[in-house]
């Protein structure tokens, strides 16, 4: 199965709490962006965490183009209330008063799914946006909630739908609803870290997606620690490292004191039982998904911006990801 | 020191394990807990979402909401606590529940239940499952069973999340606003509202256009029911605020030795400050401590495979571990009288009772 993150116009970051959805999710957009591709990189959880990796203090709306390319936005339900409210009935005069009440705040608590039908929608009307004859964008990547956020977010359309039985949001949540329901047009990239807990929330909502009628596309692990020792040398630092290494250092003549011999020891033996575990993780993972997987090392640079995303973004490309 | 961590599982009532998200609030939560028995308290720890395989190895898979004592065979080999350890697990809607049956009439509780409405309130409600923590711990504190209650809290999109819910909630339920939104579906029974804002208006007007007028009858019809709880609802919400403010209780916040997490968790020690909420210390998760060796270069330089790994992989860790003291030092360095304690990385998950007691042990050390 060739991965591919941009098989369908919309592509739906996801994942565990932590594990790099954001960063991923910049990275795939620089990445199709630098292959020429017109794409628009949303953010709706209003935390901000996107405009550091392009090296700016904050995202301001509407769109801003940080890259050759590549736009990026923070999505406000507020606004996004405000636009909707204009583009279908003209009325600038309420969406502005009501922006500065706390009204879209209570609007969107009493409405299950409204602010993410807001959200959503904004995600949709990007996807849609033509310039003349063609679309705006060629890709449109969605930093989204947090997989345990994401069915409700994704099925607030149905929802939506569902409590609402006639009007411009019913007829906006269908809309939504097809987009988020064909391949061509959306599929959502799980982000995960080989780790137990990451691996097994992401094989739990491949099959709740799939349960939605959402597709899946290529999962990526984040954060793979490389491999320093062979699998024999890995094994025989597991069963006793302190051993391994004195044997070596005896062939190879040097010296050095027990308390050196302690520390080395102990550092090769956790990195060889990390790197045993994450590959053990990644089988499991690959036995219980039918997704290709796509790896991404783990940087030892202290803070990610713009120069580690456009690595991410390099290594994305490499795996032949991006087409 | 971890002398300061030991005497907070000694003496304290209430410990709250709070941080964002992945960091291992609830690992570290059970971690205190097992050491808390083992030293004689009666525990019980109140877990979210627990890792399934450490849910398995404390009972907890079977019945969410409610206490159970830690079965002998938890303990494998090992040594059984000196008091009694129980746990459980938090199901924020039956917590939910339970308040209403516990609050209102029996028919009206099952009116309220029932509303469509109150669906989305009990689980979706931003704050909610931070509220019903709160509430959670309180029963467990009048139930008067344990000398230790922790209590691990949900991952916040934001630290503050835990402080606020009942305020969030509160004002919610409260809901002036709303009930000015709402008023030509409650019954009118105090006079004409005459008093309306421009904004207030306009939301009603664009409001009913948009979610349909069915909705906003049956949010109205909800909140007319729930009106007569609310002074109940709220005294509750102080009376937990109360609690946590006391002496008996500590605050632990649980970060990972990145700049993000602790960025968020120097926050969360100044807002805690703030609110005089009592803050035991920050708990940094699976650091990686490595000390420099002088000999590395000469066992770099000897070209054997294996130890020329073996230094680089050292002089990486080295660096790391560098760069970890250096942003736990930025975060946390200025924040008068806030005591730090570090928890290695095990490597290993962190799943059963034995894996537990090694991380109490990194994080006290042994016991005597
Ligand atoms: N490959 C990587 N190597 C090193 N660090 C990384 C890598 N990917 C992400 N990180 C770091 O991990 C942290 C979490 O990443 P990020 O904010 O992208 O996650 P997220 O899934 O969006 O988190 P949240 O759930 O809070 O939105 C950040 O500090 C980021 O810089
Ligand atoms: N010190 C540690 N060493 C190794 N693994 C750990 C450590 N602390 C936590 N973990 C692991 O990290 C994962 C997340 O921990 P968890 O306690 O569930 O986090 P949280 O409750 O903050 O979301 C679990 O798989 C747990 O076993
Ligand atoms: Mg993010
Ligand atoms: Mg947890």
């Amino acid at each position: 199965m060739h991965p591919s993150l941009t098989s369908s116009r919309v592509a739906i970051v996801s994942g565990k709490g932590g594990v790099g959805k954001t960063t991923i999710a910049a990275a795939l957009a620089k990445a199709a962006a630098a292959q020429g591709k017109r794409v628009l990189l949303l953010e709706v959880e209003g935390r901000n965490s996107l405009a550091p990796l392009f090296g700016i203090p904050s995202l301001g709306y509407p769109e801003h183009v940080v890259a050759p390319n590549l736009s990026a936005e923070s999505v406000v339900p507020d606004e996004a209330l405000v636009e909707y409210l204009y583009m279908f009935y003209g009325i600038k005069r309420i969406g502005k008063a009501l922006a500065h009440t706390k009204a879209t705040e209570f609007a969107t608590n009493i409405a299950p799914g409204l602010r993410d039908i807001l959200l959503i929608g904004k995600v949709k009307e990007a996807e849609r946006r033509r310039v003349r004859e063609a679309y705006a964008f060629d890709l449109v990547v969605l930093d989204a909630p947090p997989t345990g956020r994401l069915p409700r977010f994704l099925d607030a359309p149905r929802a939506v739908a569902d409590l609402v039985r006639a009007g411009p949001i019913r007829t906006q949540a269908h809309g939504v609803l097809d987009m988020i329901t064909d391949p061509a047009r959306s599929a959502v990239v799980l982000v995960t870290l080989p780790e137990e807990m990451p691996v097994q929330e992401t094989v739990e909502s491949i099959a709740t997606l799939r349960r939605m009628g959402v597709a899946v596309g290529p999962v990526v692990v984040n954060r793979v620690a490389a491999e320093p020792f062979t699998k024999t040398v890995e094994r025989s630092l597991i069963s006793d490292a302190r051993k391994a290494i004195a044997r070596a250092m005896e062939k190879a003549g040097v010296a050095a004191p027990a308390a050196t011999l302690e520390r080395l020891a102990a550092v090769a033996a956790a990195s060889a039982r990390r790197t045993r575990n994450q590959r053990a993780v990644m089988t499991e993972l690959e036995a219980d998904i039918d997704r290709p997987m796509i790896s991404v090392p783990a940087l030892l640079s202290p803070t990610v911006g713009p120069a580690e995303v456009d690595f991410l973004a390099s290594v994305l490309s490499d795996s032949g990801a991006i087409s | 020191m971890s002398e300061d961590l030991a005497r907070l599982i000694a003496d304290r009532h209430i410990v709250v394990c709070t941080g964002p998200g992945g960091v291992g609030k609830t690992t570290i939560s059970a971690a205190l807990a097992v050491r808390a028995a083992d030293l004689g308290r009666k525990t019980i720890v109140c877990t979210i979402d627990p890792a399934k395989r450490l849910a398995q190895s404390l009972g907890l898979s079977e019945l969410g909401n409610t206490p159970r004592e830690v079965a002998k065979s938890a303990y494998g080999k090992g040594r059984q606590p000196k008091a009694a350890l129980w746990a459980m697990m938090l199901d924020m809607k039956r917590t939910f529940d339970d308040l209403i049956v516990d609050m209102a009439s029996p028919d009206l509780a099952k009116r309220i239940l029932s509303n469509p409405f109150y669906e989305h309130i009990s689980s979706t409600l931003a704050g909610t499952q931070e509220y019903m923590a709160m509430e959670k711990l309180y029963e467990l504190h009048e139930e008067g069973r344990w000398e230790l209650i922790i209590i691990d809290t949900p991952p916040s999109r934001s630290a503050l999340d835990f402080l606020d819910a009942p305020r969030k909630i509160t004002d919610f339920l409260e809901g002036r606003f709303l009930r000015v939104l709402l008023w030509p579906y409650m019954k009118a029974g105090k006079g004409t509202l005459r008093v309306f804002n421009y904004g207030a208006q306009a939301f009603f007007r664009a409001a009913t256009k948009i979610t349909g007028s069915e909705l906003l009858s049956d949010v109205a019809t909800f909140f007319q029911m729930f009106q007569g709880m609310f002074g109940t609802f709220k005294a509750r919400a102080e009376r937990v605020r109360e609690l946590l403010g006391t002496q008996r209780t500590a605050f632990i916040v649980v970060a990972s030795p990145e700049t993000e997490s602790l960025k968020e968790a120097r926050y969360f020690v100044q807002r805690l400050g703030r609110e005089q909420m009592p803050l035991g210390g920050v708990i940094v998760n699976r650091t990686h401590a490595v000390e420099p060796i002088e000999e590395l270069d000469a066992i770099k330089a000897t070209g054997d495979p294996l130890l020329t790994a073996a230094a680089e992989l050292y002089n990486d860790w080295r660096t790391a571990s560098q760069r970890e003291d250096e942003a736990v030092a930025k975060a946390l360095a200025d924040l008068p009288g806030t005591s730090v304690w570090r928890v290695p990385d095990l490597v290993d998950d962190v799943h059963d009772v034995a894996a537990l007691r090694t991380l109490a042990d990194a994080l006290l050390g042994p016991i005597a």
